[in-house]
């Protein structure tokens, strides 16, 4: 199958401190991926990595990096940045201050459009005015001519997510889209996300800390500890035999409406470390329950061929 | 870490000007306006007896420039410094007193509204020329600046927590306002002096090039200026040294101010 | 919105009749009979008192000062001692002088501070950004009138391609017109590119920052798109603000200027009014001069508003 993305050994270092190490993972072509982990577990750099966009300040390696089939490392950034811009449409996690405030949305959904497909304005009003009302508005025509502070959380989201789809990317990269949002509409856009991967064969990346959206909605997916990758594999095969203690743990701390009433909530003791993240043992090893003294100093990379189940774990 | 070097940058200015003004008292080549006709239009050199020249009365340029800066001084620093403590006094009164804010603050704002040449101009007019009245004129233009700053500040200091603890056991006025108000806002005064001492020998020279300011027989950097204007075209060099000198002041003080600025204010922390 | 504007209107007002009090009686102190002032020494004891009393001297000051504001709103400034015409007709003519350098100048300054500005901006500590920035440094600190006398022997006498002297009204001659105000508005830009260049920057800096410009990234946008509909568009109202500051204040300021390059503009007016000590003209002068400051300064904070829209969102008290 042809693979969208494809990601080998991915090492991102703020100065001295590792702050991914050693991450991998494949999204097949018009799949849902997940990535899941809690803040600071390095999903979202992890994401921007793939997209070329990591922050000045830090630095990165990988043996591959292959986005939307082109190699982004022997790239130019000229190459990069046409290839990004064209193929690839980004969802950002806080919607605020993402669509520039002194613009309205008309004037600034389309112009990747205009600037990749060589359309003219108007087509791309078109484009954008049918998107708009694909991912739900009833009145794009007002929307379009609207500033984006005068849109709800909920509304700007969706605006994004018309933006990212203008000009029919290859991937789409959905950084904790229901975050911000209320339930309903956590699950209206989530829908919205699955109709588009139906309809228009799209893979899409999902960044989420909410492993109960991840399960729902994901093909495959990836789980990230500490700016590692601990477990990954189809969601199927994952939710049915986590190997990873921590994934496990996850799992286990979906609320869900199956608890009984006086039972407490399960909770990890201990915090995501922030430093030594490259130590070659591993690294859940402090919060891990099963932990025994050979997983202090290394750890083992297992996998289940027949079914791409990977995980990082010296149990079986 | 560009901060730091502004900074430095403006103390090594100020001080060599500092230099020059304490030397004044103590040696200067020449007396600043002696004449000596015979002498006059000299080009500076360094092997001749005038190393900055003479003028077209055969002044020693270098006596005068050293003369000036007594006054160019003087005026500066003298008229920001009044301008200061009335404006802090102003500032405070109106942030204190209720009745008094408003006239007060709507006076700043007029006297705000004049451009600073006019202002200074006009009241150069009605006050006498010369030091005195430079003074004057100079230091009412700097009061709205620093009466606004007070005022702010003190309403923003106001809200703290420890200010009210402070009035809650009792403190007079006075003693929270000297022994609180003042030292939170000193950083700030100090780094407004210093750009405001930059401003004030800005308009100074003005001033006096245009006749306004200090008279003869003083000597001023922005006189000897206006002084040279005649005889510019055959004798650029006439103007070189008090431009010169007028730039390594306003420089200086202005880099501190920013320095200072950053340090103080930013922590490091603005775009530089 | 409304609200806002309404505002501001009524704070200038008030300014306005600040300044007008000040004006008159800051100059109402003077020492010295204007009435002898004008009739010159010679003049018999009873011709001077009849002049003051035709003058309308006699009558307390708040009156005075009431006839004046009221006559000032006919725009009738009075007429000057030392040239005799009317104070308005003076100012009339001298405007165009005034203004033309002070609009030349604020177009170069603004060119100029953007171009580096921005560039600075996004070649952040880079050569050109500390090349900029001691340049903004250097004009603030250098006294216009030493650059002017610069100036004016190097490309007036030595050169010959500018005149150092005089203005052309653009009527007379377009071409002779820029050249009799390139200098002069050079001179004058020079003092204000500083100040401007740092607060283009600075907001350039803080709009380069924020999220909406990983958005331009990604998109793949042309390096002008992202820097000029993306970021300066973020950087504006500062900059924005300060221009219009500037221009009021060169509009005020330009007494030295006018002075060396010998233009007859506002500011040669109150250099004469105040040596002459002509009291009339130097009020109608400076209630002109402070009053064109605040108009300009409340024109340009109502533009700035309308420019940024959050601004207008935020006035009206909603949110």
């Amino acid at each position: 199958m042809n693979e969208t993305v494809v990601l080998k050994a991915l090492h991102i270092k703020a100065g001295e401190n590792t702050l991914v190490n050693n991450a991998s993972l494949v999204i097949e072509e018009g799949e849902i991926f997940g990535l899941v982990g809690e803040s600071g577990s390095g999903k979202t750099l992890t994401a921007k990595a793939i997209i070329n966009l990591l922050p000045k300040g830090l630095s990165y390696s990988a043996d591959e990096i292959i986005t939307a089939g082109k190699n982004m490392l022997t790239a130019s950034t000229e190459e990069k940045k046409e290839h990004i811009g064209r193929n690839i449409g980004y969802i950002p996690q806080n919607t605020v201050f993402y669509l520039h405030p002194m613009i309205k949305i008309k004037n600034q959904i389309g112009d990747g459009y205009i600037h990749h497909m060589h359309k003219t304005r108007t087509e791309a009003l078109e484009k954008a005015e049918a998107l708009l009302y694909k991912v739900g508005f009833k009145h794009p025509k007002i929307v379009l001519n609207y500033y984006p502070w005068q849109l709800s959380g909920g509304m700007r989201q969706r605006c994004n997510i018309a933006m990212a789809l203008m000009n029919d990317p290859m991937l789409i990269i959905a950084d904790e889209p229901t975050t911000a949002l209320d339930s309903t509409v956590q699950r209206q856009v989530m829908d919205l996300f699955r109709t588009i991967n139906e309809e228009m064969k799209l893979s899409i990346l999902l960044i989420s800390h909410d492993l109960g959206l991840v399960k729902h909605y994901s093909h495959s997916l990836a789980v990230m500890y500490a700016g590692q990758i601990v477990e990954s594999g189809y969601t199927n095969t994952v939710f049915s035999n986590p190997k990873h203690p921590y994934t496990q743990l996850l799992i286990k701390i979906i609320p869900s409406l199956k608890i009984k009433k006086n039972e407490p909530l399960v909770e990890i003791p201990g915090f995501v470390p922030e430093k030594g993240r490259d130590i070659k043992g591993c690294v859940f090893f402090n919060r891990c329950s099963k932990a025994v003294d050979i997983c202090k100093d290394m750890v083992a990379e297992l996998a289940d061929d027949e079914q791409d189940h990977y995980y990082r774990c010296n149990l079986e | 870490m560009k901060n730091n070097v502004s900074l430095i940058l403006g103390i090594i200015l100020v001080l060599i000007i500092i230099v020059v003004w304490a030397l004044s008292f103590i040696y200067m080549p020449y007396p600043p306006n002696e004449m000596n006709i015979p002498n006059k239009f000299l080009k500076p050199s360094i092997d001749s007896e005038h190393i900055l020249g003479t003028d077209n009365f055969g002044r020693d340029i270098l006596s005068r420039i050293m003369y000036g800066s007594r006054n160019v001084l003087l005026v500066a620093i003298g008229s920001v410094t009044l301008g200061t403590l009335l404006g802090i006094f102003l500032g405070a009164v109106a942030a204190m007193k209720r009745f008094a804010d408003t006239i007060i603050m709507r006076i700043m704002d007029g006297l705000m509204a004049f451009p600073g040449i006019l202002l200074a101009m006009m009241l150069v007019t009605v006050l006498k020329r010369g030091i005195q009245g430079s003074i004057i004129a100079i230091s009412i233009f700097m009061v709205p600046v620093f009466s606004r700053l007070v005022y702010s500040m003190i309403q923003d200091t106001e809200t703290l927590l420890y200010i009210k603890a402070a009035k809650s056991y009792g403190s007079s006025r006075r003693q929270i306002f000297f022994r609180h108000y003042i030292p939170a806002m000193l950083p700030r005064l100090i780094t407004q002096f210093s750009s405001a001492i930059g401003s004030a020998v800005m308009i100074e020279t003005s001033l006096s090039f245009l006749g306004l300011g200090i008279q003869p027989p003083f000597a001023s950097w922005g006189l000897m200026l206006s002084e040279s204007r005649q005889f510019f075209l055959g004798y650029p060099y006439l103007a070189v040294a008090p431009g010169i000198a007028i730039i390594i002041t306003v420089l200086g003080f202005n880099l501190i101010g920013d320095g200072l600025n950053d340090i103080l204010i930013n922590r490091g922390n603005s775009n530089e | 919105m409304l609200g806002y504007v309404l505002d501001r209107f009524k704070s200038s007002i008030v300014v306005l009749f600040v300044v007008s009090v000040i004006t008159f009686f800051v100059l109402m102190i003077i020492p010295g009979n204007p009435a002898q002032l004008i009739l010159g020494t010679d003049a018999t004891p009873e011709a001077i008192s009849e002049l003051h009393v035709a003058m309308g001297l006699d009558r307390p000051l708040y009156q005075q000062y009431l006839s004046w504001l009221l006559d000032l709103l006919k725009l009738d400034m009075g007429r000057s001692y030392v040239y005799g015409e009317s104070v308005t007709v003076l100012i009339a003519r001298s405007i165009p002088v005034t203004f033309s350098i002070s609009i030349f100048a604020m177009i170069l300054a603004v060119f100029i501070a953007f171009l580096f500005g921005m560039i600075s901006a996004i070649k952040k500590n880079s050569i050109a950004d500390y090349f900029s920035r001691s340049i903004m440094q250097l004009g603030a600190a250098i006294p216009s009138f030493w650059i002017g006398m610069v100036f004016i022997v190097y490309f007036g006498v030595k050169l010959k391609i500018l005149p150092v002297s005089g203005f052309v009204p653009f009527e007379e001659n377009f071409f002779k017109f820029i050249k009799s105000i390139l200098l002069p508005s050079i001179v004058l830009a020079i003092g204000e590119v500083g100040t401007l260049l740092r607060i283009i920057r600075s907001s350039m800096l803080d709009s380069l920052k924020q999220d909406y410009m990983d958005m331009a990234r990604v998109k793949g946008l042309s390096a002008g798109k992202i820097y000029i509909k993306y970021a300066l568009r973020g950087a504006l109202t500062a900059p924005l603000t300060i221009i219009g500051m500037q221009f009021a204040k060169l509009a005020g300021g330009t007494v030295v200027v006018e002075t060396i390059f010998a233009l007859p503009g506002l500011g040669r007016l109150v250099l004469t009014a105040v040596e002459h000590r002509d009291i009339v003209l130097l009020q109608g002068l400076v209630m002109f001069i402070t009053s064109t400051v605040i108009i300009i300064t409340l024109f340009v904070d109502i533009s700035v508003m309308f420019l940024n829209p959050r601004i207008k969102k935020f006035k009206q008290g909603e949110l």
